[in-house]
């Protein structure tokens, strides 16, 4: 592999327009369209719309880009590998004498050039956006539709729980309701509180901190985290897409193969339990990368209710978690592997 | 989704999923500020964009003109040795020119005249004018080695077997023709020479050099289109031909701009392929064969959807690649083309080759070339010619005498011919050479006549 090849390959993507600019829209295009409607509709009237940026529309814009880095990197990555077999280069190419490896092997820091970018700078945008013109770190923490001040430690949640006992309780959830007819005609709804024993005030305070910590703006450091995984997801999108168009010889296939896996095998494995089969529902590169997105990204599930709303589907990882050499395994296995497979089959193929 | 994305009317903060939280006051210049400058951005790097696709525009018109063809790049057009040592006899390359680097593609049509650098494509002789063939031995390795040399290759697919033991040599320095009718297994041989797929079995070399063993040195001296030449329609001819020198490497970039002279695509290097015809394909095709400054070209049916006029240019330009001492193999089923083009010719018929040798020889050998007499008194004529002891069968026709020549026959014959009959107070109307065609030859010699060889 030459830079030479690296250069000319990425000339070639580089060139087909339409691909650029989907790849565009979908990795810069949709935050900076959506931040930057929010940053007009608060300009334009700031009473009624709030700030650009909030943890809420951060960690939406993630998971949206997340989700459609992977599906347009595999489509590059599928692009690249097939497009010199559907044109008829590939011919040409295998004329000159250069190896077949260094052929394909040319082509994934060609595609990277490309995709990874285009994500950081989409990433970057709305990172700026949540930093700049994002709301300010709130002063309460919301369980359950309860708002509970910040920044308390345990004694003080304590405190604030047997000052605020019918809140503490609909915060947990121990509350029982009981409704009866009154002479008027409408229903009088009581709420009582459940006693709430050390038990369940630890309880609270943990899912407290944890959603403080979700709750707020994410921090620079954060931010890094999030960042890198997102990229990543990208890569293992883009490396996938190579290797699966190599094997295929065909574009679309590969892609609809690979929005297939993201978009409906995925979710389902990564959601769902399926009995005896949850070693198998792990070795999806997709159940992997959920389970390896940083903390601020899941979504805490206390007492039943999910805080943030699942994306197209993925919102994190809801069957037990594998151990963490798994997991690493299983993203690099995907990684060597379709390259290896991809490698293999460019080598071995008639042109 | 997206009302979700872009907010919520009231006081309250939006959030995709309606977290609570409450407000402080808004940092709007912070927001301003960080608008102002993402905007400004987004406009610099559009501004750069444009100002750069501008730059790169005029850049490639800039280099269409001649300019380059008249400072060839160094080392551009050096005369490929032949394993170290010159071509000689018919097939000789000419030196480069003394006093300075040989400029690329122009050693002369024979060996001494270089042509004009940049010419778009050189002209060829006419139609009508019977080429001069080279002078071709099969027989005996040469001292340079053969171009091509296969032994028992074979290529199956599946119970197909589309090359059948095939054992070809083809010579350095000649215009040899791989001839056969559609289906023979001819793109299939190429196409297995250059290591676009595998042999079942035999063994193969170009140029010396044993493939696959070093099919990479090989193919660093050889040029190839097989099938009809497909290329990137969305890029350039020049991006197409940028994208095969980085592949070749050793200096292939310098030699695009030459390359697309020599095939007369100079001046639309930077319209995009999807543009071109087919002829224009074609030349491109050969162009790329080129960056390679290669010894060895293997053209397979470059004549495929040519007009006369593209297939008169394409003739010509190949012609003018054996003139400098490259090998051309020409793999057709135009045999006129064949007939035309090339100095040696291998028939090929379902996989395995029937003939080979020199097109003269060949023609000659197939012993039905007759001297056809136009006079009175036929079976008188043949009569004195026999009694004359003329080598050859004389058969009386409605018009005159037919006389069957001897392979070694030369004009002579025919004078002497002409005397016996004259002597004999016959009166002769008229002399005609009829030589068997290669056509007539090839249908004979395949089985495509229903007549198996």
């Amino acid at each position: 592999m030459t830079w030479a090849l690296v250069r000319t390959k990425l000339l070639e993507l580089r060139r087909r327009r339409g691909l650029m600019v989907v790849t565009a829209l979908l990795t810069i295009g949709l935050p900076v369209i959506v931040l930057g409607l929010r940053l007009a509709f608060h300009a334009a009237d700031p009473k009624s719309y709030g700030p650009a940026g909030s943890p809420g529309v951060f960690t939406a814009l993630v998971e949206v880009m997340a989700e459609f880095g992977f599906i347009i990197a595999a489509v590059v990555g599928a692009t690249a590998s097939t497009s010199d077999l559907s044109e008829g280069m590939f011919r040409h190419l295998v004329i000159t004498g250069r190896s077949r490896l260094a052929l394909y092997f040319s082509r994934l820091p060609s595609a990277s050039v490309i995709v990874l970018p285009l994500v950081a700078v989409g990433f970057a945008a709305l990172s700026f956006v949540t930093a700049y013109a994002g709301t300010p770190q709130p002063a309460t923490v919301s369980i359950n539709g309860v708002n509970i001040p910040a920044h308390l430690n345990e004694p003080e949640l304590v405190q604030w729980a047997a000052a605020h006992p019918v809140q503490a309780a609909l915060a947990t959830g121990s509350v029982s309701v009981s409704s009866a007819s009154a002479s008027s005609g409408g229903q009088a709804v009581s709420v009582r509180p459940g006693r709430l024993g050390k038990g369940g005030l630890h309880a609270l305070y943990a899912a407290y901190l944890t959603l403080e910590a979700t709750q707020g703006n994410p921090t620079a450091s954060d931010m890094t985290k999030i960042g890198l995984w997102l990229e990543l997801d990208v890569f293992v999108g883009l490396v996938v897409g190579l290797g699966v168009g190599s094997v295929l010889g065909q574009r679309t296939l590969s892609t609809v193969l690979i929005i297939v896996l993201q978009i409906i095998i995925t979710p389902i494995f990564a959601a769902h339990v399926i009995p005896y089969f949850l070693n198998g529902q792990r070795i999806v590169v997709g159940v992997a990368l959920d389970q390896l997105r940083p903390a601020f990204l899941n979504p805490p599930t206390f007492i039943g209710h999910r805080v943030r709303g699942a994306i197209l589907g993925r919102s994190g990882l809801e069957i037990p978690p594998m151990p963490t050499w798994a997991m690493v395994l299983v993203i690099v296995g995907w990684v060597v592997g379709w390259t290896g497979l991809g490698a293999w089959r460019m080598a071995t193929r008639d042109a | 989704m997206a009302g979700a994305l872009l907010g919520s009317a009231g006081t309250h903060d939006v959030t995709l999923a309606a977290i609570a939280v409450t407000t402080g006051p808004v940092r709007h210049t912070h927001f301003r500020i960080g608008f102002l400058v993402v905007i400004l951005v987004v406009l610099a790097v559009i501004v750069y964009l444009v100002v750069r696709s501008r730059e790169r525009r005029s850049h490639h018109h800039g280099q269409g003109d001649d300019s380059w063809a008249r400072q060839p790049p160094p080392g551009y057009g050096d005369p490929p040795s032949v394993g170290g040592a010159p071509l000689s006899g018919d097939g000789a390359r000419p030196p480069a020119p003394p006093g300075g680097e040989a400029p690329p593609f122009t050693r002369g049509a024979d060996g001494t005249a270089p042509a004009p650098v940049g010419s778009p494509l050189p002209s060829s002789p006419p139609v009508a004018a019977p080429r001069p063939r080279r002078q071709v031995r099969l027989e005996g390795e040469p001292a340079e080695g053969w171009a091509v040399e296969t032994t028992g290759l074979t290529k199956r697919f599946g119970s197909n077997v589309a090359v059948d033991h095939v054992d070809l040599r083809v010579p350095r320095g000649v215009a040899f023709g791989y001839l056969g009718p559609n289906g023979a297994g001819k793109t299939t041989l190429i196409r297995t020479l250059l290591g676009l797929t595998k042999a079942d079995g035999g063994t193969m070399s170009l140029l010396g050099e044993p493939v696959p063993a070093r099919r990479r040195e090989a193919l660093a001296k050889v040029g190839a289109i097989v099938d009809e030449p497909r290329f990137f329609g969305h890029l350039t001819g020049r991006e197409n031909l940028l994208m095969l020198a980085a592949a070749r490497g050793g200096g292939a970039e310098a030699r695009i701009v030459p390359s697309l002279e020599r095939v007369g695509l100079a001046g639309r290097a930077d319209d995009k392929v999807r543009q071109y015809s087919m002829g224009m394909r074609q030349r491109l095709g050969v162009a790329a064969c080129l960056l390679g400054d290669p010894e060895l070209l293997i053209l397979d049916e470059p004549m495929n959807g040519l007009d006369p006029a593209g297939m008169h240019e394409m003739r010509a330009l190949i012609l003018s690649f054996v003139d400098e001492g490259r090998t051309v193999v020409l793999s057709s089923h135009l045999l006129d083309e064949v007939e035309r083009t090339c100095d040696a010719v291998a028939i090929v018929d379902r996989g395995h080759i029937v003939r080979q040798g020199p097109i003269d020889e060949l023609v000659r050998g197939a012993g039905s070339s007759v001297l056809r007499v136009e006079c009175a008194e036929p079976e008188e004529a043949a009569r004195l010619l026999r009694a004359a002891g003329v080598s050859g069968d004389a058969t009386p026709t409605g018009i005159g005498v037919d006389v069957a020549l001897p392979p070694d026959a030369g004009r002579e014959f025919i004078a002497e011919v002409n005397r016996i009959l004259v002597e004999g107070r016959i009166p002769v109307y008229g002399l005609q050479e009829m030589r068997t065609s290669l056509e007539e030859w090839f249908l004979s010699v395949t089985s495509r006549l229903g007549a198996p060889q």
